[in-house]
């Protein structure tokens, strides 16, 4: 039985997931933003952001890849209780994706959507330590009017990574998260490669 | 892990615990809340499709939706208590889980003695004045031969 390993959620249900959907929103329509979220409840694990986010987004029809370092028992146990999501092995069927920064240099096999539905892709929650300390990068597109310096502590590769899987209108939105913090970064953003 | 309580005695009286009125419950009010406890899924009122089969063994249909509350506790020792019963009753469901948790404890026989077999009986009595009161207004029909062939 899992029973003693659940823990609660958020104090206000409804309103709490209401809030983290809404960062969520605000996180993607301004790249390279942070957003925070207040009073939100944490997890041996998991991030106050990274849970937060969880709580809102993932429901039964939507399902999880782990990545092995979130694969515990207990974020287990938790995340099947409160968000009744499917848990799965495989990336190809999964909806949403939780990663640590380990994982970025290898996003293969995540659903990139497909030309008629590019909606269907898989969405990458990704938990780092914290949203600052590597190479500043200038972040360009839409919902961005000049230009946003953004220093993610990611592996140079990464970026690489993304832009090959980045066939607009097909790709990747990801969401990085650190503490309280978030920061979105949809598939139309464009990141300059050069040293600001 | 080893479940110590059965599935059909915990089923009974979960049911039992769901079909039980607010006030029978409440008259058990101060003992079930004399303990130290969290809620690991506060009261909350949802929505359920309930489905059918035409007959007990037709193709199923959806009959409609109902309203649904659920709750789940975890008192101080670890145990965890779960309800789910029809309507939008928040505080029966608090204490129909904790109810439940009480009753996987030690003192289980305390309380199936005090809570479910006084509640399960006033149940058993409602349900068998409601079957008569239905009894008596059955109707038999039948035709007299018209006499066609």
């Amino acid at each position: 039985m899992s029973a003693q390993l659940l823990q609660p959620a958020f104090a206000d249900p409804v309103l709490d997931s209401q809030r983290g959907f809404r960062a969520a929103m605000k996180a993607l329509a301004g790249p390279g933003l942070v957003q925070t979220l207040q009073a939100t409840p944490s997890l041996e694990g998991l991030a106050p952001a990274t849970y937060a986010l969880c709580l809102a987004l993932l429901d039964v029809d939507t399902p999880l890849w782990l990545a092995p370092s979130f694969d515990t028992p207990l974020i287990r146990a938790n995340l099947a209780f409160h968000c009744g999501c499917p848990l799965t092995a495989d990336r190809e069927t999964a909806r949403f994706a939780l990663l640590g920064a380990d994982e970025l240099l290898d996003l293969s096999g995540f659903d990139h959507g497909n030309d008629r539905y590019p909606d269907q892709s898989c969405t990458l929650l990704v938990q780092l330590p914290n949203l600052n300390g590597g190479k500043r990068l200038s972040w360009r597109g839409p919902g961005i009017e000049t230009g946003h310096q953004v220093a993610l502590p990611v592996a140079d590769g990464f970026w690489g990574e993304r832009e090959r899987r980045n066939e607009f209108p097909r790709g990747l939105d990801l969401f990085f998260t650190a503490g309280h913090d978030l920061i979105g970064l949809p598939r139309s953003s464009r990141i300059a490669q050069e040293r600001v | 892990m080893h479940n110590p309580v059965p599935h059909a005695e915990r089923q009974h009286w979960i049911g039992v615990l769901a079909r039980a009125r607010r006030s029978e419950l409440q008259a058990h009010e101060a003992a079930l809340r004399d303990v130290e406890y969290q809620l690991i899924r506060a009261p909350e009122i949802g929505m359920t499709l309930v489905r059918g089969r035409m007959g007990g063994n037709g193709a199923p249909f959806n009959v409609g939706e109902m309203s649904v509350t659920r709750c789940v506790v975890r008192l101080a020792d670890g145990r965890t208590g779960y309800s789910y019963l029809a309507g939008r009753d928040k505080v029966h469901a608090e204490l129909a889980a904790l109810a439940d948790a009480h009753l996987q404890g030690p003192r289980q026989r305390h309380w199936l003695e005090q809570v479910i077999t006084p509640l399960a009986s006033a149940q058993a009595d409602r349900r068998a004045l409601k079957e008569a009161d239905t009894a008596a207004t059955k109707v038999e029909f039948f035709t007299l031969v018209r006499g066609e062939n």
